[in-house]
């Protein structure tokens, strides 16, 4: 039996915590049973404002390749990100855009999900706090990993003042994905 | 874990106590933890002014009985073959990280592989490690130590943007499984002492500055007295030495992993990151029926020629995988060319393989 493996890309440009994102998001998803995963990610060398990308393989089996022919789910917070990107998308597979920062795809054959989330993030007091918004409505969406743990590993990663209001937009985007009825079924067994 | 800290880590488990490195992405987590961790450990943490100073106190340290590391990033690793130079020749050990870069960014690629080798002047003989996974910035770098520290060498950790920058699972072991080497020291008293005359494997005992030991080190030229010596017999004499020390012993530092190489029509060669899609598309090939292995060399330098040779002798075809203008196949075609035909499997454009395509030139061949 294959394994089973999700891959997940987070594009945008620097500063919006596309690299912090892909960090929580994996680290939140082995901290359940037996899973393993890998992050990895590319930037130029502009501390914010360049090009950003990490990208993320969770398995219940070995993982060798860091780099997927294709992936599963992108998340995609700037126009030329999706641009240069969105061409790896498995047709089929999930497009999360923010629709303030992309408002064009190239692909129709993917199922493209919009979720306002700098406005959201906005709303709630600091824009920057956009990529909680993403990170909640994923878990909820895809159930990889439990909201104790996303809280937790938030905790563990950012600086203490901003992580009450982390765990607040977490909880919004969690908020969202159930209210909106959004689910992505993820083949991940655990037991694998 | 990050790469860039495992690779800390190893440093410090293999006993590591001095430190020193100049800013540049995507090598400055090392320096980032090291400034944290060493402290705190008894060691000592410099933040040179350039990158030679770096080389140069590293030797410096590691003359005064130091486990001595360095980290930098391509443009940073040009700057230092002077100084590794000067290492090699003084038979300095001591561990040089180069987390290789594309120019002025921080895009993957593995084009340093030929500077690790031909990069400073003279004739010496460099160990080069490369690491593939998070695990194995660990584990190398801890192999890099007891080696530079067995055989008085620098030996470089050939690291990549891949991987220093990949978080992925750690199993660090308990302190008390991990095999550490550390220096012959001399067995005589001061005023008996030869400073390069050599042990049983080649390498002279090392006494450390201060100990009243006779400790001149000279590029130049020098006999087992450490005196210099223009004569053309101790001039051959000592680079037979220092090269043979690695060379008759190229069996203890070579690591090398054969993946399912022994029978199989079509062998792929891969180095570094480059083995990890090498492994998906060999797994994959294999599932098709396809009859193929993988020969993945954790050291590149220097070559393992007698695993090359032994995997291209049952194969028709070697292809050889990596992410530069394919520079390592020149010396792959050297030893499996007479035995197989080798082909190059080449990505210049900032990012790793895939596993498909790397798949694809299996088919193209099979």
């Amino acid at each position: 039996m294959s394994n089973e493996t999700l891959q997940v890309q987070f594009c945008g440009f620097g500063g919006q915590g596309i690299v912090l994102s892909s960090q929580i998001f994996g680290t939140a998803s082995v901290r359940g049973p037996k899973l393993n995963a890998v992050q990895t990610q590319s930037f130029g060398s502009e501390a914010r404002g360049g090009e950003c990308q990490a990208e993320l393989i969770l398995s219940n089996g070995t993982i060798y390749s860091p780099s997927a022919d294709e992936v599963d789910l992108m998340v995609a917070l700037s126009q030329p990100a999706l641009n240069q990107y969105e061409e790896r998308l498995k047709p089929g597979g999930w497009l999360v855009i923010d629709p303030e920062l992309v408002t064009s795809t190239g692909r129709d054959d993917v199922e493209v999900i919009e979720l306002e989330a700098r406005k959201v993030a906005g709303e709630l007091g600091l824009e920057l706090v956009a990529n909680m918004v993403v990170l909640g409505f994923l878990g909820e969406a895809t159930g990889v990993f439990s909201p104790e743990d996303l809280f937790d590993v938030i905790e563990e990663s950012v600086r203490d003042k901003f992580v009450e209001l982390d765990v607040e937009a977490a909880k919004k985007g969690m908020e969202i994905a159930r209210e909106r009825g959004i689910s992505m079924e993820v083949a991940l067994d655990e037991s694998g | 874990m990050l790469g860039n800290y495992a690779l800390v880590e190893g440093a410090l488990a293999a006993g590591c106590d001095f430190f020193a490195g100049y800013p540049i992405t995507p090598a400055n987590e090392i320096s980032e933890r090291m400034a944290n961790r060493l402290p705190a450990v008894g060691g000592k943490f410099l933040q040179s002014e350039d990158e030679l100073c770096s080389i140069y106190s590293v030797t410096g340290a590691s003359l005064c009985g130091a486990k001595a590391m360095t980290a930098t990033a391509s443009a940073g690793f040009n700057y230092m073959q002077e100084g590794l130079g000067y290492a090699s020749s003084v038979e300095a050990p001591c561990v040089i990280v180069d987390v290789q870069r594309c120019r002025g960014e921080n895009y993957a690629t593995q084009s340093d592989v030929m500077q690790m080798k031909w990069g400073a002047s003279g004739d010496y003989e460099v160990v080069v490690l490369a690491p593939s996974s998070v695990q194995e910035l660990f584990d190398y770098t801890v192999e890099a130590f007891n080696i530079a520290e067995k055989y008085r060498i620098p030996v470089i950790v050939m690291s990549e943007t891949t991987i220093a920058l990949m978080r992925e699972n750690l199993t660090i072991p308990e302190p008390g499984e991990i095999e550490i080497e550390e220096r012959d020291r001399p067995e005589v008293p001061p005023e008996d002492f030869l400073p390069f005359s050599p042990n049983d494997r080649g390498v002279p005992p090392m006494p450390s500055f201060g100990e009243g030991y006779h400790t001149l080190y000279s590029l130049n030229p020098h006999d087992e007295a450490g005196n210099i010596n223009w004569d053309p017999d101790t001039y051959e004499n000592m680079y037979e030495r220092v090269l043979g020390k690695i060379q008759d012993n190229i069996d203890d530092v070579s690591i090398v992993e054969e993946h399912f190489a022994d029978d199989a029509d079509t062998i792929l060669v891969a180095y570094g990151s480059e083995f990890r899609p090498a492994m998906d598309a060999t797994l994959r090939a294999r599932d098709e029926g396809l009859s193929v292995g993988l020969l993945k060399l954790g050291t590149v330098w220097p070559v393992p020629e007698k695993e090359l040779a032994g995997a291209a002798e049952a194969a028709d075809t070697v292809i050889s995988v990596e992410m530069n203008v394919g520079k390592y196949t020149r010396e792959v075609e050297r030893v499996c060319g007479p035995r197989a035909e080798v082909r190059s499997v080449t990505k210049n454009r900032g990012s790793i393989h895939t596993a498909g395509e790397i798949y694809s030139a299996i088919k193209e061949v099979s």
